[in-house]
């Protein structure tokens, strides 16, 4: 190839992934652009694309003209209890299966086989007739509970486990540790890469649900961020200021939580493919 | 026989001291969580699921005594608005993994070129998968919505007719995939990049000093070393497009006329809405039979493809 046709090649290859960016990022700078306008210029057909003026204040009255703390809690409280109950679960099931021999193993990793044949979207009603059964409906146990079944973390832990030398843990045993100890102080610790990928995959999955609290809490004070938004757009549906900074009072702390883990998310989506 | 040996492993070595006790119901312990839960919240709900689904008729959750009622819920959900959602998924899911694949294989290929200062163009990719989507809906919503909307104020500007993208069929459906494409195609940049990267690069390179060109190198000698990748991939991304709902929610809520009510939006209506608890059973047992398929498929498939290649 002469260096003419190689430098051409060049320019065309960053000037493709240039509009493959920006079509991914323009979405964004329009959220904020339409945020910041005053909904006069939005509704005007003559006034340009960019706000003329910024009216950060809009963000302020977004944040004001709905319970934002509490679903935020509300979030926080769901995402972080379910992705801890994922992690821990499928870590002891991982665990148990790559490292044990007992009885019922076959049979047992047959049942959480068949879970992950299992669609979540699938059981969704009867999900909630069970919730209803229990009253747990509108409650954070509710919540939680159902998203802590994640058999593919237990699949993803027991491939791990499959791979680590089993040296370690008999030197422990030596010494005199308990099998709880060898587990966590000895195994645990080596698994820390993965728990971190899957657990923020984990984190974000949690996170962005959207279809199970709309199903599993209809009160305004156990409601999530992306509920309360939904309801949100319906109470202020030609707003497109106040709806577009309610947008945005939504995606900013989540992608600053993306930005700081992106090395983890890349790895944790292509964990997900090797099943 | 070592002590351990009856409930480490196999593989295990035998432990020099006898003092390790052996706990019988340790192993139980640690799975109990993640079987029990996957069992109360996933088998039992799909046997619940499989046994509603033939009893009671379509209210049947009102029914105290439900009858047996044979696939009567079957065929009256597929007659009501089922088979409709079945086509709509299928025409969805297929659109969505032709662009999503296409755009990711593409966008892969140039991020794996070994150009200074591409790895950085890597992350943008992933902001659409991790943001939450009512949210980034109600961006697209703007850019679609009637007049003032990005997408109109370009057809006015370039003296085309306005487009009316809830109340027009096609248009609607053209908008949810656009938001589909847009949200998930950054999934298969990651994983076709992943698997590129684990190629033989030598044999890329020796075929480039052999003189083929770049579409040659790449049909004859990265495609089918990508089969498995591709395989994996497709069946990731047909399992996300038949679980497509939240957008549609936010976009279309399943109109005009159920012109964009895929399957899952279907059993979210029909049974959270409409109390047609045993239709939303039905079409959720079709919906479990369909992915069933669809990963039973890519284990042979893989499974065929390792035997050819061995």
């Amino acid at each position: 190839m002469t260096r003419k046709r190689r430098t051409a090649s060049r320019a065309l290859s960053y000037g493709l992934l240039a509009v493959a960016v920006a079509v991914v990022v323009f979405p964004l700078i329009w959220m904020l652009g339409t945020a910041v306008k005053p909904n006069g210029q939005i509704l005007d057909l003559r006034a340009s694309l960019w706000p003329s003026q910024f009216e950060w204040g809009n963000i302020v009255r977004a944040w004001n003209s709905a319970p934002f703390a509490r679903w935020y809690l509300n979030s926080v409280i769901f995402s972080v209890s379910a992705t801890l109950g994922q992690i821990t679960s499928g870590l002891l099931a991982g665990y148990a299966f790559a490292m044990f021999e007992f009885r019922a193993k076959r049979l047992l990793f047959y049942l959480l086989l068949c879970g992950l044949m299992v669609p979540f979207t699938t059981v969704i009603v009867p999900v909630v007739q069970l919730l209803a059964d229990f009253h747990w409906l509108n409650s954070y146990q509710g919540l939680i509970l159902p998203n802590i079944a994640f058999a593919l973390g237990a699949f993803l832990f027991r491939q791990f486990f499959f791979g680590v030398p089993l040296e370690l843990g008999e030197a422990a045993r030596v010494d005199g540790a308990s099998e709880w100890r060898v587990f966590y102080r000895v195994y645990v610790p080596l698994a820390r890469p993965v728990i971190a990928a899957l657990g923020i995959i984990a984190f974000l999955m949690n996170w962005n649900n959207f279809l199970f609290p709309l199903i599993v809490v209809n009160t305004t004070s156990m409601e999530v961020v992306s509920q309360g938004l939904s309801v949100f757009q319906t109470q202020f549906s030609t707003n497109y200021d106040l709806i577009m900074s309610a947008a945005l009072i939504a995606i900013v702390p989540i992608l600053l939580v993306a930005i700081a883990a992106q090395r983890q998310i890349i790895e944790g989506i292509s964990l997900g493919a090797i099943q | 026989m070592p002590a351990t040996s009856r409930w480490l492993r196999p593989a295990t070595r035998p432990a020099p001291s006898g003092r390790v006790r052996r706990p019988r119901a340790l192993p139980y312990a640690f799975v109990a969580p993640a079987v029990g839960l996957t069992v109360l919240f996933s088998l039992v709900p799909l046997g619940m699921l499989a046994y509603r689904s033939l009893y009671g008729g379509g209210n049947n959750v009102f029914a105290t005594h439900p009858a047996f009622v044979g696939l009567q819920n079957y065929r009256d959900a597929l007659a009501q608005g089922g088979a409709h959602a079945l086509e709509v998924t299928a025409i969805y899911t297929i659109g969505f993994i032709l662009l999503t694949m296409g755009l990711g294989l593409g966008v892969a290929l140039l991020l794996d070129l070994k150009l200074p200062g591409i790895d950085r163009l890597r992350a943008p990719f992933i902001i659409p998968l991790v943001v939450p989507t009512v949210a980034t809906a109600l961006i697209w919503a703007n850019l679609f919505a009637p007049q003032f909307g990005l997408v109109n104020r370009v057809l006015s500007y370039l003296g085309l007719p306005q487009a009316d993208f809830t109340s027009s069929p096609s248009l609607a459906l053209v908008m949810v995939l656009t938001f589909g494409v847009w949200q998930f195609f950054g999934e298969n940049v990651i994983l076709y990049l992943a698997a590129l990267k684990t190629l033989p690069v030598d044999l890329l390179e020796a075929a480039g000093v052999d003189g083929a060109g770049a579409w040659r190198r790449f049909r004859h000698i990265r495609w089918p070393l990508l089969r498995r990748a591709t395989i994996v991939i497709s069946v990731i991304t047909t399992l996300t497009g038949l679980q497509t709902f939240t957008q549609i929610y936010v976009l279309t809520g399943g109109g005009p006329n159920g012109a964009t009510t895929p399957i899952v939006y279907y059993i979210f209506s029909t049974g959270f809405q409409q109390f047609n608890t045993g239709y939303a059973d039905a079409m959720a047992v079709v919906l479990f039979l369909i992915s069933l398929v669809i990963t039973v498929a890519q284990v042979s498939l893989i499974g065929r493809g390792a035997r050819r290649d061995a």
